[in-house]
């Protein structure tokens, strides 16, 4: 269990900057996320920790330690790679104690170890079956017990979930997380799957272009985003972009106008200032609709429900305002009406959902 | 992966191949290249005029070229439509027809020469039977005073090569081009011709001009047909006076010139159609199943193919077993004499023994450099990557013929001298010439082997020399095998470097000795027949193998 800290990692291929400035540092026992569309640069990031590539720039450190003239096969690490990586020449028992072998424990040890993994993953049977004989998801838990049985430093997990179906995947979610927590490595775990993000990591770091955009929970992500990119990346959410007015407003608000026709209020933020302009974000389970002009008239507009999905336990609506003033709204349980594409209704949002940042 | 780190190391082991390629690849063609054009210190194009000048010459130059070019248009003939019909169709004993069609890979064409001198020499078993027939009243020429029986003793010992080449490209061929094709109301002999053959067209040229270089530079079948107008000839029979007559020399450098300019312009030409990257993913190939009446020209062509390409194996057969095969149409009656001189003769014991020793080193050395190549290629990084690419390619378009000349003139008078000891060039020849062969049978399974499955061992904790041998040998093993089995198997009948370099009858390999007991009155030819069927049962076996090991992939490797 080690403290992974990276310090202003930059690495480009040819002409291509991969990552550039990228530091962050995983506590002892964290499960750590590093999310991003494909192409940011965060497998890059992870491929650097694990020692295949040496960074440009920059540093990393295990514990306080420099790893960067550390080989791969001496940092101890273990990875999990996308498309798993068992060597199809070997048993399953065989993948898995190939790291024990290289260490030179000694044959008890090797049993003891590669059994209490086995358990640990859930795959007691089937030992001696060879890879291409198992399941998606048998492989995904043997790639696991590989990594795992050699008691890494650090777990690297490269998009491990994308080769498995829907249902499977939501059933590993909780498995790797239960795991990662009963071993307590410190564990970096890479993916484009903001969901699988939100609802395993500890903490979180989100990239773009090679870049950490920003840093923290999940639940301080989605609810504060740093940036319009985060806003828009980390869940659903609505982007209306606006200038910021003088100090017109009701109720201490900073009033925006998104056309001649609308403003809409939000909170005083710092470093606003008149004339600015700004892109306000607002998660569509925060707008609410009405059939009448709602009492509060903050923040509340006339709209036409253009498509409208049903799931059951949530509703989507698509609403326009005006042109270039669309909103999504999402209700939850939604109880028995007969609105219908082409209606007329009303939403509203409260000033202190809107989050601002400068366009 | 690991790049800079390895770097170094990489470059050492870099530098040490190209310290061995230098020795016995450049430097013996650079040798003969400069003492071309320097006789006695001076500059001189005289030999090169003189080759133009000569009638002699001129038409050896002449018979060497189209030889090359009917030989190939022959082997296109018969490879394309067959490729075509193997590859998109499927019909009951499919597999059985195409291990017969494989069949000739085994044997040197200048045995089956032997075995086609039998039976259509001017008094051979052919002319015998018509005139006993009265069909004719006098023997028919059929060879056309050698040259058509070189051609078509070429085009089908060469077919299945080609033939595996283009099947390979046909097999390539994303179906969904076709299908679209079809979808636009494209059909039939028009669909081939419009999408299917342009396709294949640069796998084909790929297979053509090796074809090519191999006919036009071939030595041991003019050389039983007492054809002896021809280059390679003329080359060998010059490599006796080595040290007088410069003329060799200048030979040797046309025919390189020749079969370097010709890759090239293929190269040229393939470079510019490389089709096979934009299509992604796997695919099934189209295969239509023959059924009812529609099967009857197929056997039937298939039958005529298979009966023409085994009649020069059936006849040495044949000669190998006969007690006397003289003016009549077959064997009078049987033995199996010869086979037992081969087994004690010391000669032939000698040449066989000879031959497995050359071949088991030389496979060594192609397996070792093979991989070690093959690695660097495909998972490091170095300066001199595309050197090292190039260089161990360069033998695909060097003539054996090229190279055997090239190190009797580099290195006789040292102490690899051939006419004093010629075991190391020979095992060196025979490696060098099967190098890009075993290269790429271990590329190839390294590229279909994922590079996570290294970097998982390097992970857990292995040494990237623990990787290597624990992980990445075990997972490319079949293709290294394979390789080492056709590097192997072409040792054992390996013709112009044997002729050329084994001096001395105690160096002798198998080749060497059918080629002197061919030449030989009374039981020569039988006893020669012999050991060829010997030898080719040995390849036979070693390319069965082979196949089994590679699959598809094997097409692939015999191409520019």
């Amino acid at each position: 269990m080690v403290v992974v800290e990276l310090s202003n990692i930059a690495k480009a291929f040819g002409q291509t900057i991969a990552t550039k400035d990228v530091s962050f540092q995983v506590r002892q026992g964290e499960l750590f996320f590093l999310l991003g569309p494909s192409g940011c640069g965060k497998t890059t990031v992870l491929r650097v920790v694990a020692g295949f590539y040496r960074p440009d720039e920059g540093k990393v450190f295990f514990d306080g330690q420099e790893m960067n003239s550390v080989p791969t096969h001496k940092r101890n690490v273990g990875m999990v790679f996308q498309n798993y990586a068992l060597w199809p020449h070997m048993t399953v028992y065989d993948n898995i104690v190939y790291g024990l072998k290289v260490r030179h424990a000694s044959a008890d040890e090797r049993v003891r170890k590669a059994k209490e993994v086995l358990r640990v993953v859930r795959m007691e049977e089937l030992t001696m079956r060879y890879p291409n004989q198992l399941s998606g998801g048998q492989q995904q838990r043997v790639a696991l017990a590989r990594a795992l049985v050699i008691e890494p430093n650090v777990l690297l997990l490269d998009e491990p979930l994308s080769n498995l179906d829907a249902k499977l995947r939501l059933e590993m979610r909780g498995e790797i997380k239960r795991i990662q927590r009963e071993s307590g490595i410190t564990s970096i775990y890479v993916t484009h799957d903001q969901e699988e993000a939100l609802s395993m990591a500890d903490r979180m770091a989100i990239m773009n272009l090679g870049t950490i955009e920003q840093i923290g929970t999940p639940m301080e992500l989605y609810n504060e985003p740093k940036n319009k990119f985060v806003a828009g990346f980390v869940g659903e959410t609505n982007l209306v972009t606006g200038v910021i007015e003088g100090e017109t407003s009701i109720a201490g608000y900073r009033s925006v106008r998104l056309s001649p026709r609308c403003r809409m209020q939000v909170i005083r933020g710092e470093g606003l200032t008149e004339g600015q302009n700004v892109v306000c974000s607002i998660r569509p389970e925060m707008v609410q609709i009405h059939d009448r002009t709602p009492s509060d008239g903050t923040n509340a507009y006339e709209a036409h429900i253009s498509a409208l999905e049903y799931y059951g336990t949530v509703e989507h609506y698509s609403l326009n305002v005006e042109e270039g003033f669309r909103m999504k709204a999402t209700r939850y349980s939604p109880r028995l009406h007969d609105r219908k594409p082409g209606d007329t209704v009303y939403l509203s949002f409260r000033p202190e959902d809107v989050r601002v940042f400068p366009a | 992966m690991l790049r800079r780190r390895i770097d170094k190391g990489s470059f050492v082991i870099f530098l040490l191949i190209m310290a061995f390629l230098s020795l016995f690849l450049f430097y013996p063609i650079l040798y003969v290249f400069v003492n071309s054009f320097f006789i006695g210190g001076r500059l001189t194009f005289y030999y090169f005029t003189l080759m133009f000048q000569d009638p002699l010459y001129r038409e050896s130059i002449v018979n060497s070229l189209t030889i090359g070019l009917a030989a190939t248009a022959l082997t296109s003939l018969i490879s394309i439509p067959l490729a075509f019909l193997m590859v998109r169709y499927d019909f009951p004993l499919k597999r059985l027809m195409q291990g017969f069609l494989l069949v000739p890979l085994v044997m040197p064409p200048f045995v089956g020469a032997i075995g086609m001198v039998q039976l259509f020499a001017r008094y051979g078993a052919v002319n015998i039977l018509l005139m006993n027939l009265k069909l004719i009243s006098r023997p028919i020429d059929w060879f056309g005073g050698g040259f058509w029986g070189v051609v078509v003793l070429e085009a089908l010992h060469l077919y299945p090569f080609l033939y595996l080449n283009v099947a390979a490209a046909l097999s390539n061929i994303d179906p969904t081009l076709e299908e679209q094709a079809e979808s636009l109301g494209s059909s039939g002999f028009r669909l081939f011709r419009t999408v299917t053959f342009p396709l294949m067209l640069p796998g084909y040229f790929a297979g053509a001009i090796i074809n090519f270089i191999w006919a036009f530079t071939d030595l041991g079948t003019p050389l039983i047909f007492n054809y002896r107008n021809v280059v390679p000839v003329l080359i060998f029979s010059m490599v006796r006076d080595i040290w007088a007559n410069p003329m060799g020399y200048a030979f040797t450098v046309m025919t390189l010139l020749f079969a370097v300019m010709s890759i090239l312009l293929t190269r040229r030409y393939v470079g510019t159609k490389k089709y096979e990257m934009m299509s992604r993913g796997h695919f099934a190939p189209r295969v239509v199943r023959v059924r009812g009446w529609k099967r009857i020209p197929i056997y039937l062509s298939l039958a005529a193919l298979i009966f023409a390409a085994l009649i020069p194996q059936i006849s040495v057969v044949l000669i190998s077993f006969a007690e006397q095969w003289f003016f009549s149409p077959l064997p009078q009656s049987w033995t199996t004499r010869f086979y037992q001189t081969v087994a004690t003769h010391p000669l032939t014991v000698g040449s066989i023994r000879n031959s497995l020793f050359y071949s088991v080193f030389s496979t060594a050395i192609d397996i070792t450099l093979g991989l070690v190549i093959a690695y660097l290629l495909a998972r490091r990084d170095f300066p001199g990557k595309d050197i090292l690419d190039s260089s161990a390619m360069i033998p695909l378009a060097l003539p054996g013929i090229v190279l055997a000349f090239g190190y009797v003139a580099t290195f006789s008078g040292t102490f690899l001298d051939p006419f004093i000891d010629p075991t190391i060039l020979l095992i060196v020849s025979y490696s060098v010439r099967r190098l890009p062969y075993s290269v790429r049978a271990a590329y190839a399974g390294l590229q279909q082997t994922s590079v996570s499955l290294e970097e998982a061992s390097l992970s857990v904790g292995a040494s990237p020399l623990r990787t290597m041998i624990g992980i990445t040998l075990p997972l490319i093993l079949a293709n290294v095998i394979a390789g080492g089995i056709m590097s192997f198997s072409a040792g054992m009948m390996e013709v112009s470097d044997s002729l050329v370099l084994a001096m001395g009858d105690q160096f002798f390999p198998i080749t060497k000795t059918i080629y002197e007991l061919d030449l030989r009155l009374g039981d020569g030819p039988y006893v020669a027949s012999a050991l060829g069927i010997i030898g080719t049962v040995i390849v036979a076996v070693c390319i069965l193998v082979a196949n089994k090991l590679l699959g598809r992939s094997m097409g692939e490797l015999f191409r520019a």
